[in-house]
């Protein structure tokens, strides 16, 4: 009889599990097997046969590079800065409140619309970006930032570390506050400098929160559509590409225009971050059980 | 174990209901309550939106049935209807800028089976034909459009310029005039990047003589057309007169942009581009026909089309709606106010005083269309949109790129 009750409380939840997890993950490996005419309509299976065209696609080597380019810069400098910007925000000072609703603006808006900010800042000829640089004269002659193939990597990133810093700042600043003031007390009787109170008082104690931050900004930066897309929608071809925007070209804007092949990319995807994310906490358990 | 597996046993049961709820597809023939979806392209913000609704309130008082009218942006049309067909559900009546792909996977109706005899006769000849799959019409005109060549004559003057050019050498020539202005002045306004790349290409192609088939199949590498990419690349690498990365310059935050802005010098437009510049009153306009190389100036004329997808029971709700739409007061009251070109012989009659359209009107008979009755064009389409770009960046291969893209073509044909 209990048991019974207890299901009819989490139905409604399981029922939203099945809805939006369970059954698009079925109809994405489901879609991966099947071959699509042009229009969209299903023709029958193929079995696995869109996953070996896939690793025949030209694009893929680079698509895969800037991709992993693009996951472990933003993930790596954002941890970075906010682990400083954290350290700054637990600091009482005068306006700190303000300062911290100010750090949100950038997670509040939409991914859009600071992409479609962001690329008129870019822009050659608009741009505040090359306004500025050529009055410090930091450079001699305007950058093409996004039409150019040395640029447009390092300036998508530079939005995408901008929009991951507000929520990484504030789960490190979370596990900061954790904190016990009494260990600092300890390390200062113990006559411990700032650097070596923070490289063996503060990191250590702040590693969970870190890893949740990295964890997540994983998922996060690689599911990430809007700014490649936005910011890259000028661009030819897939130089630029991640494996999300590829695979939506692959589905509606490349001439292969073929969903069974981008699902087959979907299930790679969904793969390629469960080993992700499985592989970094195994080794973060492990050295946690190491130390 | 057990409680695993009650627990599996509850989700597959929620799951079948959540299931059961969504798959409820076209269930709409049966019964009173009849309705029909109408998916619409969003070409205003201002225009669309009211005129389709007014007419589905008309069609539902007339007709009893009700309308699930959906109007879709550009960017997101063709995967809202991949999207609808893949589960089965399609609409159906469908406005697209392409229709053969549809046909030939067998989901349309032909015009026979959905137009009355008085309105397939009130097509234009040249437009009924562009809709044609196999002999049949499937894609039904909806309006059309054609480029015209924009010139900036405060730019003009201040170049020397008499009028604007009518060969390429003379273009040319005007483009390096206006470019050795300086201060940031643009000779030619060249959008090549992937959002209509396939339209700027097709007009340079047949001001050159080319064009993208030759009989039955795909000539997209011929001589005539590497030669004329390499114009374009050598304008943009040689010559200097275009904008930065005109193979990543997109039309319309770049190149029409620029244009608005008093930039450019000279660019490919349409009327849209001509009633925002009318709005803005920023830049003093010409309107021309595209230089050309061969001594005929040829435009290109842009026709999207309206579809009926075959469902049981929906062919005379369907008829009933599209013959509302042709009627001439309703096709013409809409295209008017959107700022595009009739596609019948009543509307040309009616908009033919109108001055505004005149350039436009004038270069309707030459204007030519894109190969959108053959279904390989689709994704020829999308290929040259992707690709073409990346000819005229520095050290582009016109010659590698236009092989790739016939290549593409001739595969495209040969598939599904």
């Amino acid at each position: 009889m209990g048991r019974w009750q207890a299901l009819f409380w989490l139905g409604p939840s399981l029922a939203l599990i099945a809805a939006v997890v369970l059954y698009p993950a079925v109809a994405l490996v489901r879609a991966s097997l099947s071959r699509y005419s042009f229009t969209g309509v299903r023709q029958g299976s193929v079995g696995a046969a869109n996953y070996a065209r896939l690793l025949e696609q030209e694009a893929l080597p680079t698509v895969v590079a800037n991709t992993v380019l693009w996951v472990a810069a933003i993930v790596l400098v954002t941890v970075v800065l906010s682990l400083g910007f954290a350290q700054l925000l637990t600091e009482d000072f005068p306006g700190r409140r303000l300062v911290r609703w100010a750090l949100i603006v950038p997670w509040a808006a939409s991914l859009i619309m600071t992409a479609k900010l962001f690329a008129w800042i870019y822009d050659y000829y608009f741009g505040i970006l090359n306004h500025v640089l050529l009055s410090l004269r930091l450079v001699a002659a305007p950058v093409d930032w996004l039409g150019n193939d040395a640029t447009v990597m390092a300036a998508m990133i530079a939005v995408g570390i901008f929009v991951s810093l507000p929520f990484t700042t504030y789960v490190v600043l979370a596990g900061l506050s954790a904190i016990p003031g009494e260990v600092y007390e300890a390390a200062w009787v113990d006559g411990a400098s700032a650097w070596r109170t923070y490289w063996s008082v503060t990191l250590p104690l702040v590693r969970p929160a870190l890893l949740v931050a990295v964890v997540l900004n994983v998922i996060y930066v690689f599911n990430s559509f809007p700014i490649v897309w936005t910011l890259n929608d000028r661009n030819p071809g897939f130089a630029h590409d991640t494996m999300i925007t590829y695979m939506y070209k692959i589905a509606f804007k490349s001439s292969l225009r073929d969903v069974g092949l981008a699902a087959a990319l979907g299930v790679v995807n969904v793969l390629v971050i469960l080993l992700a994310v499985l592989f970094y906490l195994r080794t973060m358990s492990w050295r946690e059980a190491e130390a | 174990m057990t409680r695993a597996l009650t627990a599996l046993a509850a989700l597959g049961a929620a799951a079948t209901l959540v299931l059961g709820a969504c798959d409820r597809g076209p269930e709409r023939s049966g019964g009173g309550d009849k309705s029909i979806t109408v998916v619409i392209a969003e070409y205003s913000k201002e225009h669309t939106k009211p005129f389709w609704q007014g007419l589905s309130e008309q069609y539902t008082k007339q007709a009893g049935v009700k309308v699930d009218l959906r109007i879709i942006d550009w960017n997101s049309i063709d995967q809202q209807l991949s999207t609808m067909i893949q589960s089965n559900q399609p609409p159906d009546v469908l406005n697209l800028n392409s229709f053969s792909s549809y046909a030939k996977d067998q989901l349309l109706y032909s015009a026979d089976e959905v137009l009355s005899a008085k309105t397939r006769d009130d097509f234009i000849e040249a437009f009924a034909r562009g809709g044609e799959y196999q002999g049949k019409l499937y894609g039904f005109p909806i309006l059309s459009s054609a480029r015209a060549f924009f010139y900036n004559k405060d730019l003009f003057a201040r170049a020397g310029l008499a009028g604007p050019p009518k060969t390429w050498d003379e273009f040319v020539q005007a483009a390096r005039k206006i470019q050795a202005l300086g201060g940031g002045v643009i000779g030619y306004a060249l959008p090549l990047g992937p959002e209509e790349a396939q339209a700027e290409w097709a007009i340079w192609m047949w001001n050159n003589g080319g064009d993208w088939k030759s009989g039955d199949g795909w000539a997209i590498n011929s001589d005539k057309n590497i030669q004329t990419l390499r114009f374009l690349a050598d304008l943009a690498n040689r010559h200097r007169v275009t904008q930065i990365n005109p193979g990543k310059t997109n039309r319309t935050d770049g190149a029409f942009q620029l244009f608005k802005d008093g930039k450019v010098g000279m660019v490919m437009g349409f009327s849209p581009l001509a009633s925002q510049l009318d709005a803005e009153k920023k830049v003093s306009y010409g309107i021309a026909e595209m230089p050309t190389a061969t001594g005929q100036a040829v435009t290109l004329g842009v026709e999207d089309y309206l579809m009926a997808f075959k469902k049981t029971g929906n062919q005379d709700a369907v008829k009933q709606f599209l013959d509302l739409y042709y009627q001439p007061e309703n096709i013409t009251r809409w295209i008017a106010a959107e700022g595009f070109l009739p596609v019948t012989k009543s509307g040309l009659q009616q908009m033919s005083s109108n001055a505004k359209l005149k350039p436009y009107l004038d270069a309707l008979p030459n204007a030519r269309l894109v190969p959108t009755t053959d279904p390989a064009w689709d994704r020829v389409k999308l290929d040259v949109q992707q690709n073409i770009g990346l000819a005229v960046q520095p050290g582009g291969n016109p010659k590698q790129v236009l092989d790739q893209l016939q290549k593409n073509a001739v595969a495209a044909a040969g598939s599904r």
